[in-house]
């Protein structure tokens, strides 16, 4: 019979790498009911973090890598334990000593991301290659505002085009606007959540000296990751600069009426709520507001909107791995977009657009529904 | 000045202090301070040989100053003054110093921490250098006391305090005592009924010769201190009055208006006026007025017989039509009738009508009474007759089918006559069809029918002995005034002239009747204007109507005037026929002559004036005359005595004949007029015989005033309500209409009527709306909607703060979805549920009425959860498993309870917990994640899925149930925050309010005289509460038995030389100390010391310097911050 002994190491390992919050945690089970696992798999939050209260985590488990940072645990627990701490703590203890696996996806991301400072792998002096025939000015201090698209828009074909619509839309309401040059890194946000601490640490440290010399003053972002880390973990590296993410720009600039939309788009249109811009940051109403201002779109909602959407399954570093069929949240989401009659699924998040373009396309859904980043669709009904 | 010599006492407290600071080092150095005789250390300066030490070297030193240094002064400094008074010194010669919890408590550094000691004993010594003895003075306690809150808590403690012939006050805010416990059905763990144990408490304390109950009241100001406390007590105006009151509850009966019961959770209704249940004490009436009405019901005030159209119309506001119908039926026989024929003077005097438009309340009426009928609801039940004496009524026209109506109601068997085949009067054979179909016409009469009314048709009545001696008691005459009235001009015998109520009798009885292609129809009421439009739906193309005066003058229902002409019939206004014209015997016109207006005559009709040489001609092959009827006397009884008009003579009050027991209304005293003003005559006969019968006076009159809006109230109203125009409804195509006898005014749908009922003013206000229906029903005469709110003051000793809770509104959780699943029930909805006498009298049912065949029971909802409330709500394990019981002794369905910690402790407790998993409770342990509808499998469908981690198997579960109990924490009333403000207490961070010391003083607070019992102070299951509240009585009774207090020595003293009378020491003192007066010449401010608690607030506002306060002088404050800032 296996017998369990605590293993005060181990948790003292976790407790270090950020891992204090789960002391509180007193197995009522909430965050096992409540994570988006439990519906295609078992995945036992609770059990998780009694092992780690005991010393007892299993390093070489894929459970390690499985949360998805979505928060909607965190977001009920009654003990107000920050799971997703734990769980980023576990990861850094394996990514770090080496005492587990880390996935193989995941360890050619991390390697692309300290080598060329993008998960993609792509050459860094291409970074700006999205803008192409746009005008857009370089950066330079004095600039209104920095736009800054986040990896994927920069580099994914299929998303470059969320990143054009926002400098379409900029150069229309003649914002005063700049992109920074390529010296510019990803965010690092969901490296960090994937447990690369060290990686995280640089690619903040160089992002912040170039904001700094470039007297960047106020961003907009593209992606929520980007927005969650630079507002909210930036500052502790000194990074101190105003982050806006751009459902909230182009929502004040309706609501001023500098930007007008006119051209009707027909169609049924449904929200998909990232969790880095809902939960983690209690941006609700602006993407909403921005699609019922568009003329003839008809905007319905998810079964789980808001506080209780769905994440899309691209959290926490999960957006650089495999999930098998059957248990993939943007499937389950492309699924009951059908079943209400959506014409478009619209995003504000770069991972989320990956996830649900591929879930369209292997589903057989292209001809039938679409996916676009509010941008493009703000862009269509200029 | 003597001299002074001072002792300092330093205190080990164990090793509290002595593991931290050096005693020794520090004694040595206290000895060195000036006029320091003798320091000591010991290990327990608060045992007996510790505060013997004191004593011992006052007496043999000659010490006249005593320093304690030790632990916190709320510890320990009373015990040292007494220590000094019993060593004979004055107590307020002592100092204490804090070198626990301000030194060894607080640093680890042991060297800096005696150093700390040092200075702080320094610096006492320094100020007890400057103390002066202080005289202590006691005042007598009040001993009555004031209890706040009627729960459990409140009760128990006004009990304890009153047996022992000590005054109480107990303060309730709702109408009842019993708080929550009341609500309970049964108590955990020996499943007592919870009505059972308290009821008898609630009836002692009701009773009680020494508690005075308030209820309905709320505390608003508390002034003074311990023993003298003086309060304000709102007494909220209940607008009934409490010693008139007897609790028959016909109030609530009789109310229109219905809103959510508050006791029983919104899962039952009650009336505006109300009692919230049946074992309430005190046990009497409380109307729910929140606001004046904005209109003078002048509609109710208007209608003959008084019916209550605020109620009706408000009822169909809310879309509660059966009870709108009910409404109607209390005053009227006929509703279906009235809410086509009547001409409807509410509407005419309708306060609405002075904003914009007035209500369509015929509409209504007709729509309630059809939708009812449509529904086949309306079914009469016979009523039983408790009464001997018969009735005969004669005529079953409106008049006696009024009187017949309410006289069976009372009980009387009643029998009505009919000359003609059918019932119904001018009903039937006098209004066309169209205007009333013959269906709502049955169904009206047979409503009387089935209640019991005999109805004899072909029965004529020619002698009145001849029915007294077939047994009748009593007679009511309805015969109505059923004969034309002639012109009286040429030509009236021709061939094609016709009276209008032959005409009409023959068109209804269905004889067909042959008119040419031209009628002239002379009148202007009602008659000719059926007359007109029967004509022309009898295929006559011109029809000419032919009256005197102008439109404004004519007695037809206006809306009929112009659907008359809708219809195509002219109107030739201001004429009057001069004579039938005739070819052969045969009508061809009439030759009319107009008319002018004239001046007004007595009764205020303008007299006309034919104009000379104006005759004209109106071609006609028919005539129809409409003029007027009048009573056929032939078709009378013998015996009676008749008026110069031509109707019968009655007494004007009782409607008595001259022939004694005989009674007559309707047209045949009055003339021809209203179905409505037949009715209201028929239903004041009813009353007369009543009283007649039961050889009583009658009592006279009823209704108001029509009273109109001032122009202030109208331009208010506009304001408030703005504009909204009558909610108009179709009618049948025009050239349809006048080709057949449909009904002609179309009803109302159910959105229709509910908007239009949503325009009447006075069911735009919440709660009562003083319709008045109570204040006529209430024999006791006990409603007064004008009460207003009192203000009492009371003065008590003695305090007993006993709030109670409120319980946790779920709603708040989305994924637990109270509110959006109809099966979701929070704790005391489960209570109310399960009570014998609650809304499914005991009988646990879901929404649907089927009977739950799984439940389950959730634990910590709002407890334990940082995100509501932290704190464990201490009674929700075990009401869960009392509710697990009831569950499978009452429904035999399965349970399952989801619980995270099972908590069990009390007495009984565990052994409950041991008997429920022996009944086969399922008890799973995880916190529920989610409640949801959506089902994924066969067997889930239609149920609620209760979802969860087994945290014990590590799995998910998904559990299908058909009700699902939220145990829902119990948290601090929403206005604990102001209860705390009025009462001087304090509350912790969750809003409970905060005893003076967890363990050792529990149902004390800072304020003196104030207590605190029962879960205001947290939550607690019944023995606790009542434990807590018995402390808080013997707290009391402690108090009331010493009889004085003890007043504060500190306090403050004025300096009358220097003081300039500002008043601004009155000004800032919660206890009204200061008082500003003229003393020999100059304004001085001068202090209660009674009521000086010594605060200093007045000390320190003081401009001048002129206040100090005793024991906190200048010299005493500056010595020791002096002595601190030295360094030793």
């Amino acid at each position: 019979m296996e017998v369990l002994s605590p293993y005060k190491e181990a948790t003292d390992i976790i407790l270090e790498a950020g891992g204090e919050p789960l002391k509180l945690c007193y197995q009522c089970g909430l965050c096992t009911g409540i994570c988006p696992w439990n519906v295609v798999r078992s995945f036992l939050v609770r059990r998780i973090m009694h092992e780690a209260q005991l010393g007892a985590v299993d390093f070489g488990s894929e459970d390690v890598w499985t949360c998805v940072t979505c928060r909607a645990c965190v977001q009920r627990c009654p003990r107000g334990v920050e799971i997703i701490d734990v769980m980023r703590a576990i990861r850094r203890a394996v990514a770090s000593m080496g005492i587990g696996i880390v996935p193989d996806a995941l360890r050619i991301s991390a390697k692309n991301i300290a080598g060329v400072g993008n998960p993609l792998g792509e050459a860094p002096e291409k970074r700006n290659d999205w803008v192409k025939d746009l005008k857009v000015k370089d950066f330079a201090s004095g600039t209104g505002i920095l736009y800054f698209p986040c990896c994927v828009p920069s580099y994914d074909p299929d998303v470059k085009t969320v990143a054009r619509s926002v400098a379409t839309i900029f150069n229309k309401v003649k914002i005063d606007y700049g992109i920074i040059s390529t010296e510019a890194k990803c965010c690092g946000e969901a490296i960090r959540k994937a447990g690369h601490e060290d990686t995280y640490q640089s690619l903040a440290q160089s992002n912040i000296n170039l904001f700094a010399r470039s007297g960047v003053k106020t961003v907009v972002v593209s992606s929520p990751h980007c927005y969650h880390t630079f507002k909210k973990e930036y500052p502790e590296l000194g990074g101190k600069f105003e982050v806006i993410h751009v459902t909230q720009c182009l929502a004040s600039l309706i609501e001023e009426g500098k930007l007008k939309l006119s051209r009707r788009i027909d169609k049924k249109v449904i929200y998909s709520d990232p969790c880095y811009l809902g939960r983690h940051n209690d941006i609700y109403d602006e993407p909403r507001r921005i699609l019922q201002s568009i003329p003839g779109l008809r905007l319905v909602e998810f079964p789980d909107a808001r506080e209780n959407g769905l994440c899309c399954g691209g959290g926490g570093g999960r957006i650089w791995m495999d999930t098998p069929k059957g248990e993939r949240f943007s499937d389950m989401r492309v699924e009951q977009a059908a079943a209400r009659g959506a014409d478009i699924i619209a995003l504000a998040c770069p991972y989320c657009f990956l996830n649900y373009r591929d879930s369209v396309l292997s589903m057989g859904k292209a001809e039938t529904m679409q996916v676009k980043d509010i941008a493009e669709l703000v862009a269509e009904a200029i | 000045m003597k001299e002074i010599r001072i002792g300092v006492y330093i205190c080990h407290c164990g090793l509290n202090i002595a593991g931290t600071v050096n005693v020794e080092e520090v004694a040595k150095y206290a000895e060195t301070l000036p006029n320091v005789v003798v320091a000591r250390h010991y290990r327990y300066m608060c045992s007996d040989p510790g505060q013997d030490l004191i004593k011992s070297d006052i007496k043999k030193l000659s010490i006249n100053r005593v320093v304690v240094a030790s632990c916190s002064p709320r510890m320990h400094e009373l015990t040292f003054r007494k220590a000094v008074e019993d060593g004979g010194l004055n107590p307020y010669l002592y100092e204490h110093a804090n070198i626990r919890e301000h030194c060894s408590w607080v640093h680890d550094d042991r060297k800096l921490a005696t150093n700390k000691a040092k200075d702080l004993i320094r610096a006492a010594v320094r100020r007890v250098y400057h103390h002066e003895p202080l005289v202590i003075k006691e005042a007598p306690l009040n001993p009555n006391v004031l209890v706040v809150g009627g729960g459990i808590a409140g009760m128990q403690a006004a009990l304890d305090i009153a047996n022992g012939q000590n005054k109480v006050y107990l303060v309730e805010r709702e109408p009842s005592i019993g708080g929550h416990m009341i609500q309970l059905d049964r108590t955990f763990p020996t499943l007592d009924c919870s009505e059972c144990i308290l009821t008898p408490k609630m009836s002692d304390v009701g009773h009680h010769p020494f508690i005075e109950l308030l209820s309905l009241s709320e505390v608003e100001e508390v002034s003074g201190s311990i023993g003298n406390f003086k309060v304000k007590v709102r007494r909220k105006a209940r607008y009934v009055n409490e010693s008139k009151c007897v609790g028959c509850g016909i109030c609530e009966e009789k109310c229109p208006r219905r809103t959510d019961s508050e006791f029983e959770m919104g899962l039952a209704k009650r009336g505006m006026a109300y009692i919230p249940f049946a074992q309430a004490i005190p046990h009497i009436a409380t109307i729910d007025k929140r606001e004046e009405r904005p209109c003078k019901a002048a509609c109710r005030a208007a209608c003959p017989i008084h019916m209550n159209v605020l109620g009706y119309v408000s009822l169909i506001k809310e879309g509660r039509f059966k009870e709108a119908y009910e409404v109607i039926r209390r005053t009227n026989p006929l509703p279906a009738i009235c809410g086509r024929v009547c001409y409807a003077p509410c509407q005419q005097a309708c306060n609405r009508g002075q904003v914009d438009e007035s209500i369509a309340i015929r509409e209504l009426k007709r729509f309630a009474a059809d939708y009812e009928r449509n529904a086949s609801r309306i079914k009469a039940r016979p009523v039983e007759i408790t009464k001997e004496e018969k009735v005969a009524i004669v005529g079953s026209g409106p008049a006696g089918l009024a009187c017949a109506y309410e006289l069976i109601r009372q009980g009387y068997p009643v029998t009505i006559f009919e000359a003609a085949p059918e019932p119904g009067g001018l009903l039937r054979y006098g209004i066309p069809e169209y205007r009333l179909p013959r269906k709502v016409l049955s169904s009206d009469i047979s409503y009387m029918k089935d209640m019991g009314v005999e109805i004899k048709t072909n029965t004529t009545v020619r002698n009145l002995d001849e029915i007294f001696r077939q047994g009748y008691k009593a007679i009511f005459l309805g015969n109505g005034a059923g004969s034309s009235q002639k012109m009286g001009i040429p030509g009236e015998d021709s061939h094609g002239v016709l009276y209008v109520l032959d005409f009409l009798r023959q068109v209804n009885s269905g004889v067909e009747v042959r008119l040419g292609p031209k009628v002239a129809i002379i009148g202007g009421g009602n008659a000719a204007a059926d007359a007109a439009r029967v004509a022309r739906r009898l295929g006559v193309d011109e029809v000419t109507v032919v009256y005197r005066r102008t439109r404004a003058e004519m007695p037809a229902i206006p809306s009929e005037v112009e659907q008359m002409e809708q219809e195509g019939v002219k109107i030739q206004f201001l004429s009057v026929p001069v004579e039938v014209l005739s070819r052969g015997n045969r009508v061809t016109g009439i030759k009319c002559a107009r008319v002018e207006m004239g001046e007004p005559d007595a009764r205020g009709r303008r007299r006309i004036r034919l104009v000379q040489g104006s005759e004209f001609t109106i071609d006609a092959d028919n005539v129809i005359m409409a003029i007027g009827q009048s009573v056929d006397k032939s078709m009378l009884p013998e015996g009676l005595v008749f008026t110069d008009l031509g109707t019968l003579d009655v007494d004007p009050v009782t409607l008595q004949t001259n022939v004694d027991g005989v009674f007559a209304g309707g047209d045949v005293v009055s003339g021809p007029s209203d179905v409505i003003l037949a009715i209201a005559e028929g239903k004041k006969a009813a009353r007369s015989i009543d009283a007649y019968l039961r050889e009583e006076e009658l009592s006279t009159g009823e209704g108001g005033q029509v009273e109109k809006l001032s122009e202030e109230e109208i331009a208010k109203l506009k304001e408030q309500f703005g504009s909204r125009k009558r909610v108009e409804h179709s009618k049948p195509d025009l050239a349809k209409r006048v080709r057949d006898f449909e009904e002609v005014e179309q009803a109302y749908s159910i959105e229709e009527a509910q908007q239009e009922a949503e325009r009447c003013l006075a069911s735009a206000i919440e709660g009562c709306f003083q319709c008045g229906e109570c204040k006529e029903a209430c024999e006791a005469g006990a409603i007064n909607y004008d009460q207003t709110d009192q203000i009492v003051e009371l003065e008590v000793g003695v305090i007993i703060v006993a709030t109670g809770y409120d319980q946790f509104d779920p709603s708040v959780i989305p994924q637990y979805c109270y509110k959006k699943y109809d099966n979701v029930l929070t704790g005391l909805e489960f209570e109310r549920i399960t009570c014998a006498a609650g809304p499914t009298e005991g009988k646990i049912l879901l929404n649907d009425g089927r009977v739950p065949q799984s439940v389950a029971i959730v634990h910590c909802v709002g407890s334990r959860d940082q995100n509501y409330h932290e704190y464990c709500s201490r009674v929700c394990c075990m009401y869960g498993l009392k509710y697990a019981h009831l569950t499978k002794e009452i429904a035999k369905a399965d349970v399952y309870e989801f619980y995270i910690d099972m908590r069990c402790f009390g007495e009984g407790y565990e052994e409950f917990y041991k008997r429920l998993s022996e009944e086969g409770v399922n008890f799973i342990r995880g916190k529920v994640a989610k409640i949801t509808d959506e089902a994924l499998t066969d067997e889930e469908k239609g149920k609620l899925i209760v979802i969860s981690e087994d945290t014990l198997l590590g799995k998910m579960v998904r559990v299908p149930v058909d009700m699902v109990i939220l145990c829902s924490a119990l948290e601090a009333r929403s206005d604990a925050e102001n209860v705390a403000r009025i009462f001087t207490i304090n509350r912790r961070a969750d809003g409970f309010f905060l005893e003076r010391h967890v363990k050792l003083d529990p149902v004390a607070t800072p304020t003196d005289g104030v207590f605190i019992a029962g879960c205001c102070e947290g939550p607690r299951d019944i023995p606790d509460t009542v434990a807590q509240a018995e402390a808080t009585a013997a707290k009391a009774l402690s108090l009331i038995s010493k009889g004085t207090v003890t007043l504060e020595a500190a306090v403050s003293t004025v300096d009358e030389a220097i003081c300039h009378g500002c008043g601004r020491c009155e000004e800032v003192c919660t206890f009204h100390a200061p008082k500003v007066a003229a003393r020999n010449g100059t304004m001085v401010s001068t202090i209660n010391e009674t009521l000086c608690k010594g605060c200093g607030g007045c000390a320190v506002v003081c401009p001048t310097g002129a206040i100090s306060i005793k024991h906190f002088t200048q010299d005493e404050i500056l010595a020791q911050v002096a002595a601190l800032t030295e360094g030793s």
